[in-house]
């Protein structure tokens, strides 16, 4: 790797028009009155890099150096105007002094406020042309949400998150404006401090635990996060080339301290979970047509609940008990323990800080550890330079079962009779104790299947500011994130369903460097301020995956591979490279007028070699209208401002190695596992089953935004609403199904196209505001249509796509129905299925709307938050099993039954009744989605600081407690699992919008204390 | 103008080094060519265990009640099926069998290892014959062609057709006696035993001949003459059995043992062992373990509330082992296709010693001693006649092809084995499978639309 990167530094260092435009910054020049000099400062005492200094009533001008001084010739009568982006304008009369020092106060204004934009190139909200959504850090920490995907929820119209499980540690997907590609990434990028990072899902072992793995941004520690930017549309994130085209999570670290006394913040909190578990009938028990079976004797074993009525249920003359199958689960306790420290010295500042979080998940087994350190250092070297080291090291273990209808616990135990006692655990011969056959018993499991998965990762950022003259900067900034991570995966024999047990090992070596080098002017020219940027970015990433797995279990609870009778190995690795070049200018004119151009021009590995370099860029304006309303007219609005942009932006969207058609190992895959050749002492190679396509080129997404932005009284109301409208083009399509008559089941197609158009609106207001008492809100929605255009010549569907239906659609078994759109009942009084298949539900939602609320009073502040989802189908299969087994809630209604329906026989409204029984058994697949409307109370926390008088008498600065809970209401009335927010098979494109057996997610009450001394 | 040629050359230096740069994008850990022998040992493998046992070959024996599911109807055994049940079966026959084995004759022809490209031929020509007899008309002649995705069926006649070209080749290939690689320990079958390649190659000419006794165009009796033709140097003895061995170990276990294991629910039908034991059969206790609960032969009927699996039999352990060999094609069933090729072309007694032969190299194979008292009266018990011969060798050619979905074929041939639907059939006994959901979506073809009740091409 280090050879790569040496080899990009001389390959591709910043062309030669760079040296151009330096040129002709350096044409300014002043006449002469009288020189002063002075410097800027923060009120910290730091300097204000590039702060602005202005003759009012004369024409110099200029710009502070690196290290916050300036010079400049004025006339004795006109005064100084010394402006900084964030920070509030400043004015002091020149007089006869010669010397000037001048302290900015920062400017706390949110409309002022500063914003990180694409590669950390800080700007003021009011010049944005495109939609951000700042978050900041302590807002993240409100929600107490480990995962820092989750800590978004429901905030940001145009963003929708999805939980995969209620796992600890479990993965959250995040997707802004819409999936755009049909089923490459489209969750978004995550950049740390300017550095990506890799947000992949792992902790899956191939043949291992089923169920969703850790999204690796679960590995930061929200506890570090200065603030989040959210950047949406291919405007805003065009500079980060083709990864930054589905949207952009832009990560602030915090910064060192401003005194010398080093300030120690300690922050303790503590939660209690409980489970959200799906709705289930308890009133029969194990059965079948009302007949007991008592799950014990060999031909009294049945995975059906349709057996008598537990109430006059009687064994041996004794009414039988009830066994709540749910009592399988626990309270989760969470604790997380964060101290910091931050300072700083003459030339530098630090911030240190140690976390530790310990989730005991709702699910025994499950457990999420998580120890994080975070060091910044941010040092001046002589004159011009100014450099920041970080280091980020975090160390996360996840242990959980298998998910889903797999031999993990889930599916047997919300399946599980009611008239069950699931003790003892074995039988006297040792052997496993079951209700039925074919499957492990949940609490067998807890002590014979494990998936654990280590994690040790580094995130170490460089980052250098030249500034040798006061109005260029010159950045060079190296960021790396390197993990490692060792999963492994224990199953023990299991002579009742036929396994001979299995230890699967994994290690995972992952690598990404990333290099931008940024040449940055900035200079202000009359009433134009110009900022020009030319950079150059270098991005690699190596994974290594090395598995080594033993069957065949011969020893007893010896969890090392050497208990295999059959050893194999594989062994693999990816790498990927992309090159960018790219510029940027934002013209501001006269505060009211904003042009923003950038250009890009992306090369990456993994595309055709002929045709690896693609061009794109975007254009923005903004227009400050406010700017031009009378005295009257600005007392109501004082903010307004509207904007449009256009952009286009590529993306290589497919892995390595899509190119090529190779031979690959070859394997068993049988019931009892899939076992890699050799075979018997032959190796053995197939071709691969995907066909390459040595033709691929970049995918391109194409938007227009257009936007709105007001304040009015004096910032008590602020509305930002966006349209924007995208369309992906030569979408590309891994994995797309072909005919297996060609040969191979799938292949990269270059040739999807998807539109997303939507619409997005934040609402804030302040209608109370005293001393001792305040009141915010806060309203977010947003609507989003899409729509799959087209897919590859001929093929109108490709799994869950369709051609001119939304995206991901659920397509499968559906009943006949009359014109009238009632189900045609059959003679036996069934609904008839259709004999063609066809689409029974659409998971994309209406719309996502979000409500915050906070009250302040003296020391005391209450929040709480809402959001809900309109529409968006689920497809729940605990319900469908339910429905089979006998265990859906809507089974305790039985007998016999009248489908209501027109009968296929004569026309008319059916009346033959039908058995509940076989009216169940026999549901299809149409039956199995639900409307996934919701509203939940997300969060409600209430907070009290403590006064500062009573701090005054403890070694503290600050003190405060906090009480928080989470899904503290969910309302979901057609939905019949507990959340139907979850996507139980991970974050994968195609396995959205499945409500199965995973784990269920909870409701928590969390206490937490923070200080500082 | 000096400077302008600078910026190019910079520019173009650095667009050239960037390429460089680029250039990574070579799969490590996939090859991109491998020998002839790495590719048939897998094939060979997918072959037992997909083609020959698999989804398909597991609904088939379900349909010929050999085995049941210990499972509420409605089940694949009550004849439920839909389209996208069939797609991993496809996968199997046309991704990892056939396109496969068509790469593998193209390489070992290129190579001149003749050995390589007929066995390549000779499993091509059984995977195509399984997938036609399962599906009617099916994509070969226009299939596998690079960047073509549209791909038309044949029709099942020109599908037997080039069976019995691809086995002609094959036989042709053997007789070069020329091979400088040739399969040893990668050939699971037959370790490169190429007599015995041959004697197959001619002994599935016999079983595709015979099929076509009822095809439209094609006459028994020179269907008849040509099966008897080609058995001629068709297979001579119980070693000459196409067949997989398993070695047991921890992931190869015999594909019919994993058929069998608890998660699957699996046991025998009560139709296979009722008529057994209503026979008296001898084999019986080879062929059939007693339930481990009773020490009885119990078979579960189809439709019946569920039971105790221990209360049930399982295969014994000549085929359900893990070690236990799977047998794909018998050299039983040559002489079955060889006394009913007799009985079309010269009567019931012609037929009756190959008959018996027949019968009695399946008592042999299960270890039963064909001069003993019981294997003699069975054998007599089953005497051909002139009103019963077709049924008599179509009913004993059932229990030596146990496990094989040959005996599907022959019912739907000759109504023989007589088979009664299930109770709670949703339908008639189905005369075919449908095609996968995945062709239909992928590559829209007229045929698609066939139920479960349309007649395959010969199936008259």
């Amino acid at each position: 790797m280090a050879l790569s990167a040496k080899s990009a530094v001389s390959g591709c260092f910043i062309p030669l028009y760079v040296v151009c435009f330096l040129a002709f910054f350096s044409l300014s020049a002043s006449a002469q009155k009288k020189a002063i000099t002075g410097t800027v400062a923060d009120s910290s005492g730091m300097p204000v890099i590039g702060a602005t200094v202005r003759e009012k009533g004369g024409k110099a001008v200029t710009t502070c150096s690196a290290d916050g001084t300036f010079k400049l010739t004025v006339d004795e009568k006109n005064s100084l105007v010394i402006s900084s982006v964030g920070f509030l304008t400043a004015e002091v009369p020149v007089g006869s002094k010669t010397t000037f020092a001048i302290t900015l106060a920062s400017n706390t204004s949110a409309l002022n406020a500063v914003v990180v934009t694409a590669l950390g190139v800080k700007r003021e909200k009011r010049n944005l042309t495109f939609s951000s959504q700042q978050l900041n850090g302590e807002e993240l920490l409100k929600t107490k949400e480990p995962n820092l995907v989750n800590t978004l929820a429901g905030k940001v119209p145009g963003i929708q998150i999805t939980s995969s499980s209620g796992n600890a540690g479990a993965s959250s997907r995040i997707v802004i404006r819409g999936n755009s590609s049909p089923t490459g990434e489209n969750q978004a990028l995550f950049v740390i401090d300017g550095v990506p990072v890799d947000n992949t899902e792992t902790g899956n072992i191939s043949g291992g635990a089923a169920g969703s793995g850790v999204n690796r941004i679960a590995d930061i520690d929200p506890a570090i996060i200065e603030n989040v930017n959210i950047l949406k549309g291919a405007a805003a994130t065009a500079l980060y080339g083709s990864s930054g085209a589905r949207g952009v999570v832009l990560i602030t670290t915090k910064n060192g301290g401003v005194d010398k006394k080093p300030v120690f913040n300690f922050s303790s909190d503590a939660s209690f979970e409980h489970p959200l578990l799906p709705e289930r009938q308890n009133i029969y028990g194990q059965g079948t047509t009302g007949i007991f079976y008592n799950g014990e004797d060999a031909d009294k074993k049945t995975s059906l609940s349709w057996g008598p009525l537990m109430d006059t249920l009687k064994v041996n003359g004794q009414p039988a008990p009830t066994y709540d199958p749910y009592d399988f689960f626990r309270t989760g306790i969470t604790t997380n323990n964060t101290i910091s420290a931050s300072g700083s010295t003459n030339n530098s500042n630090y911030f240190l800080s140690y976390s530790y979080f310990n989730q005991k998940g709702v699910m025994p087994g499950n457990d999420f550890k998580r120890h994080s350190f975070f060091a910044k250092y941010n040092s001046k070297i002589g004159k011009y330079v100014s450099t920041t080291f970080q280091m980020g090291y975090n160390n996360s273990d996840q242990e959980r079962l298998p998910e889903g209808a797999s031999n993990g616990p889930l599916f047997v135990l919300l399946l599980q009779p009611v008239s069950w006692n699931p003790y003892p655990v074995l039988l006297p011969d040792g052997s496993q104790r079951g209700y039925r056959y074919s499957r492990n018993m949940p609490l067998w499991t807890l002590d014979n299947i494990s998936n654990d998965s280590k994690v040790n990762r580094f995130l170490p950022v460089f980052t250098a500011n030249i500034t040798p003259t006061s109005w260029l900067t010159i950045t060079e900034r190296l960021g790396a994130d390197i993990y490692t991570e060792s999963d492994k995966y224990i199953e023990h024999p299991s002579p009742q369903i036929g396994l001979t047990g299995q230890i699967r090992n994994q290690n995972i070596n992952f690598r990404q460097f990333n290099n931008d080098l940024i040449i940055s002017a900035t200079k202000t020219f009359g009433k134009f301020n110009v900022n020009l940027l030319v950079g150059n970015n270098i991005y690699t990433t190596y994974s290594q995956y090395m598995n080594i797995n033993g069957t065949g279990l011969n020893i007893n609870d010896f969890n090392n591979l050497s208990s295999g009778s059959t050893i194999t190995g594989t062994e693999s690795y990816t790498q990927l490279r992309k090159v960018g070049f790219y510029s940027q200018a934002n013209i501001e004119y006269n505060r009211f007028l904003n042009l923003s151009l950038t250009g890009r021009y992306d090369g990456s590995s993994v595309l055709n070699p002929d045709k690896n370099f693609y061009p794109y860029g975007s254009a923005a304006a903004s227009f400050i209208f406010s700017e031009f309303l009378g005295p009257k007219a600005s007392n109501v609005i004082n903010f307004g401002k509207v904007r449009l942009s256009y952009a286009t932006v590529g993306n290589d969207g497919v892995g390595p190695y899509a190119l090529s058609t190779p031979y690959v190992q070859a394997g068993r895959n049988t019931n009892a596992g899939f076992f890699q050749f050799p075979f018997q002492g032959q190796q053995g190679f197939l071709l691969t089953t995907a066909l390459g396509n040595p033709t691929l080129i970049n995918e391109r997404l194409n938007e227009y935004e257009a936007g709105l932005e007001m304040r009015f009284l004096k910032d008590r109301i602020s509305f930002e609403g966006s349209y924007f409208s995208r369309r992906s083009k030569s979408g590309l399509i891994p994995g797309s199904q072909i005919p297996p008559s060609t040969g191979f089941n799938s292949t990269t197609i270059n040739s999807a196209e998807i539109s997303n158009k939507g619409i997005e609106l934040l609402l804030s207001a302040t209608p109370v505001k005293t001393k001792d008492f305040s009141w915010n809100v806060t309203l977010n929605f947003s609507k989003i249509k899409n729509e799959v255009l087209s897919l590859a010549p001929g093929v109108d569907q490709l799994g869950r796509l369709i051609k001119g239906e939304p995206y991901n659609i659920f397509f499968g078994n559906r009943y006949k129905r009359a014109d009238n759109g009632e189900l045609l009942i059959d003679a036996g009084g069934l609904p008839v299925v259709d004999p063609q298949q066809g689409i029974v539900g659409d998971i994309n939602p209406d719309w996502l709307a979000g409500m915050d609320n906070t009250f302040r009073y003296k020391q005391l502040s209450l929040s709480f938050f809402f959001d809900m989802k309109k529409g968006g189908d689920v497809q729940n299969d605990v319900e469908s099993a339910g429905f089979y087994y006998g265990t859906a809630k809507v089974t305790a209604t039985r007998g016999q039954m009248v489908v209501k329906g027109i009968s296929e026989v004569d026309g008319k409204p059916n009346t033959v009744a039908v058995d509940a029984q076989t009216y169940y058994q026999t549901r299809q697949y149409e039956s199995t989605i639900q409307d996934g409307t919701y509203i939940k109370l997300r969060n409600v926390s209430i907070s009290y600081l403590l006064p500062a008088s009573f701090v005054a008498k403890t070694p503290f600065k600050t003190a405060s407690l906090a009480v928080a809970g989470r899904n503290l209401w969910i309302y979901s009335p057609h939905f019949t699992g507990a959340d139907p927010e979850v996507s139980s098979y991970g974050t994968g494109n195609s396995s959205q919008g499945i409500y199965a057996f995973s784990t269920p997610t909870s409701r928590s009450i969390n206490f937490s204390l923070k200080f500082s001394f | 103008m000096k400077k302008s040629f600078y910026i190019l050359l910079l520019t173009g230096l650095c667009l050239q080094g960037c390429k460089k740069f680029l250039d990574i994008n070579t799969d490590p850990n996939n090859p991109i060519d491998v020998q002839e022998s790495l590719i048939l040992a897998p094939a060979e493998l997918n072959i037992s265990d997909n083609i020959h046992g698999g989804n398909a070959g597991i609904i088939i024996q379900n349909y010929v009640q050999n085995i049941a599911a210990n499972q509420l109807n409605p089940y694949v055994g009550s004849y439920q099926l839909f389209n996208i049940d069939m797609d991993g079966d496809w996968s199997n026959f046309y991704v990892t069998s056939l396109n496969n084995l068509i790469t593998l004759n193209k390489k070992a022809e290129a190579n001149n290892n003749w050995n390589y490209a007929a066995i390549a031929k000779i499993l091509t020509a059984y995977t195509l014959g399984t997938a036609t007899d399962f599906w009617g008309d099916i994509p070969y002649s226009k299939a596998f062609v690079s960047g073509v995705f549209t791909v038309p069926y044949d029709k099942q006649e020109d599908i037997y057709k080039s069976i019995q070209s691809l086995l002609t080749d094959a036989i042709a290939n053997i007789d070069k006696n020329s091979s400088p690689k040739s399969p040893t320990g990668d050939d699971y079958f037959y370790n490169g035993n190429m007599n015995a390649w041959r004697k197959l190659a001619w002994s599935l000419k016999a079983r595709y001949y015979i099929h076509l006794t009822k095809a439209p165009g094609y006459t028994a009796k020179v269907q008849a003459e040509s099966a008897i033709a080609a058995l001629k140097q068709g297979m001579t003895s119980n070693n000459d059995d196409l067949k997989f061995t398993y070695s047991g170990a921890a992931g190869s276990e015999n594909i019919w043992y994993l058929t069998f294991t608890p998660v699957t629910t699996y046991v025998m039908n009560a139709t296979l062992i009722d008529t057994l034991r209503n026979r008296n059969d001898p084999r019986l206790p080879k062929m059939i373990a007693p339930a481990t609960a009773t020490g009885l032969f119990t078979g579960r009927k189809i439709g019946t509330p569920t039971g105790d699996l221990a209360k049930y039999s399982y295969p014994a352990a000549f085929y359900g082992a893990k070690a236990s060999s799977n047998y794909i094609f018998n050299y039983s069933e040559a002489l079955f296709i060889q006394a009913e090729a007799l009985l079309i072309t010269s009567g019931y007694a012609a037929a009756q010693p190959v008959y018996v032969n027949a019968i009695n190299s399946h008592l042999s194979k299960l270890g039963i001693d064909t001069a003993s008292a019981a294997a003699t009266a069975y054998v007599n018990r089953r005497k051909l006649t002139a009103g019963n011969a077709l049924q008599l060798i179509m009913e004993e050619k059932a229990v030596a092809n146990i496990f094989n979905f040959e005996t599907y074929n022959d019912w739907r041939r000759t109504g023989f084995p007589k088979l009664q639907k299930v109770d709670g059939a949703l339908i008639d006994i189905p005369r075919r499978l449908l095609y996968p959901q995945n062709e239909i979506l992928t590559n829209a073809q007229p045929q698609q639309t066939a139920i479960q009740s349309t007649k395959v091409w010969w199936d008259n």
